[in-house]
């Protein structure tokens, strides 16, 4: 196991960030930890890396302790977090070479492995720029390129792809993939559940602390949502009409939009015949209906 | 596991290289700005006001003076590259927690900014020894030894700074520091005129400051004069700086790693 888990829990004074959590993650999979903001997602990434110490239970990354060995494990981890912390006063390449140096790599295997790092996340002509003159999409590309300088064996990505361009998204994700084909470990979170369903064997959900269920994406979806999906946008009168008349097939309500959920497509049929002219989308039900179900539609 | 000075490794170096890689790429910007209060308070201290007065302590003025402009270039310049300095790179661009996620501990940050703050105290008294060197006011061979002095008070205040900037919660409360402890040493520890100037009361605060011993013993180098005060002095500023260091280390460690 490159992860271990088990009865995890992190309290900052009064708030608990983390409760009980047990999960593990075997060699070469993608791991993705989702659920709302404030969920704990990033405290459980960060006590991986070992800058957050856990308040009780036990937590082995690569076979170690977290609070006996951080500084072997954080050698052989790649970090991308969630805040960009780029060195604004050191060019692209004196990014990647400072932060080799913190892992003890000697100079002129540095100096290749950046050549070879920036080639692989399409940075290469960017080698002697300064940060800040990069875009959004080239920073968060170098900060991967970064997580890559010591070779390492587990990557933890905290939001890799928030606010990028679909370019950029799909440049991430190939690269992501990459890796793993290589045998390396990720552990991501993301609030993109395409991201998620896209990338990962296994995915936590977590809200409040907690974990609210795991599994594969396919499992996730199959044991908590119908397989077919009509979404509907309607104004409040008519959300009352459907669902007075359409009670019996399972539905959700946020804000303008209507979700009506059932085993096979033909279910819906009456309901469209009886509103031909609604605004409508039939679709496959996705890892984003299951967060939605299991982490309610509410904003909190 | 212990989080001090003990536990720090020699990679803490490759911090403070990070930090000298960025001071000589805008090293414009460090130099002459850093040089610009010593530089001032040679001549309106030592030139200006100095010409109304004879002597102190049975020498010129300006040479009296002398160490104490040394010792405020040094610990003003550690002050704020561990106060504002250290507070950007930790809060404003989170370049602590970036290298706290690389096999470097934060204890080993800690000791880097210190190191750093107190090589920059170094680097800007020595300029001001230069200046001093050329006014002809260094007669004696145990000048050698006042950046040695330089480098400690500097530690001595970088590690001060640094046990601040990671106790507080923004930027403002700097001011307090500045205005309630900086400032007041700066002037009361004997840099212009004698403590013993002072009531009694004040006498015994201003040797209590660590800052005072630094002064008086770059004045006895300076001016080839020694007492056996200085013993005192010298392990009251060496231990200082040694504890100051330690807690500097300590609360870097409490600050980054929760």
């Amino acid at each position: 196991m490159i992860i271990k888990a088990s009865s995890l829990h992190k309290r900052f004074r009064d708030v608990v960030a983390v409760e009980s959590l047990d999960f593990e993650v075997g060699r070469g999979r993608c791991y993705g930890l989702v659920g709302p903001n404030g969920a704990g997602k990033t405290t459980t990434m960060k006590m991986i890396y070992c800058i957050v110490r856990p308040t009780s239970g036990s937590l082995q990354v690569l076979g170690m302790n977290v609070l006996d060995n951080p500084r072997e494990i954080k050698a052989r981890l790649g970090v991308v977090p969630q805040e960009n912390n780029l060195d604004p006063d050191l060019s692209t390449c004196q990014n990647l070479q400072t932060y080799a140096k913190y892992f003890g790599i000697p100079g002129p295997t540095a100096s290749k492995r950046c050549h070879e790092l920036l080639q692989f996340m399409h940075l290469a002509d960017r080698a002697d720029d300064p940060v800040p003159a990069l875009s959004g999409g080239m920073k968060r590309r170098l900060i991967l390129a970064r997580a890559l300088i010591n070779d390492p064996e587990l990557i933890i990505l905290d939001e890799p792809t928030t606010g990028l361009d679909p370019q950029v998204r799909h440049l991430i994700w190939d690269r992501l993939l990459d890796l793993k084909e290589r045998g390396i470990t990720l552990l991501l979170t993301t609030h993109y559940m395409e991201e998620a369903q896209k990338l990962c064997d296994e995915v936590l959900i977590m809200d409040e602390a907690r974990a609210v269920d795991s599994g594969s994406p396919h499992e996730l979806i199959r044991s908590h949502v119908a397989p077919y999906v009509l979404e509907i946008r309607a104004d409040r009168a008519l959300t009352h009409d459907i669902t007075a008349r359409f009670d019996y097939l399972e539905h959700q309500t946020s804000g303008q939009n209507l979700y009506f959920y059932a085993s096979a497509a033909s279910e819906f049929n009456e309901l469209i015949d009886t509103y031909p002219a609604m605004e409508r989308l039939l679709r496959p039900a996705s890892l984003e209906d299951v967060f939605l179900k299991l982490t309610g539609r509410e904003i909190r | 596991m212990s989080q001090g000075i003990l536990s720090v490794t020699p990679v803490f170096l490759k911090v403070w290289q990070r930090n000298a890689r960025v001071f000589i790429t805008l090293w414009k910007f460090n130099f002459l700005p850093a040089l610009a209060e010593p530089v001032l308070f040679i001549f309106v201290m030592g030139l200006g006001i100095g010409s109304y007065i004879n002597e102190m302590e049975g020498v010129p003025y300006l040479e009296f003076v002398a160490a104490g402009i040394l010792g405020s270039a040094a610990i003003m310049q550690a002050t704020f590259e561990c106060t504002y300095g250290s507070f950007f790179r930790m809060r404003i661009q989170n370049t602590f927690e970036g290298i706290i996620s690389t096999p470097v501990s934060a204890g080993e940050v800690g000791l880097a900014e210190v190191m750093w703050g107190a090589t920059r105290g170094l680097v800007n008294s020595s300029l001001v020894l230069l200046i001093l060197l050329g006014l002809g006011i260094l007669d004696h061979w145990q000048a050698v030894f006042i950046p040695v002095i330089m480098f400690l008070a500097a530690t001595n205040f970088a590690a001060l700074g640094i046990i601040v900037t990671t106790n507080i919660a923004q930027m403002e409360y700097f001011r307090f520091y500045f205005a309630g402890f900086v400032l007041p040493a700066q002037f009361i520890c004997g840099t212009f005129f004698p403590v013993s100037r002072f009531p009694e009361a004040i006498q015994i605060f201003a040797w209590a400051l660590p800052f005072t011993s630094f002064i008086d013993i770059t004045r006895s180098l300076m001016l080839d004069r020694f007492s056996s005060s200085l013993l005192p002095e010298a392990l009251w500023a060496l231990g200082s700086t040694l504890l100051l260091s330690e807690l500097a280390v300590r609360s870097m460690h409490h600050r980054l790693v929760t």
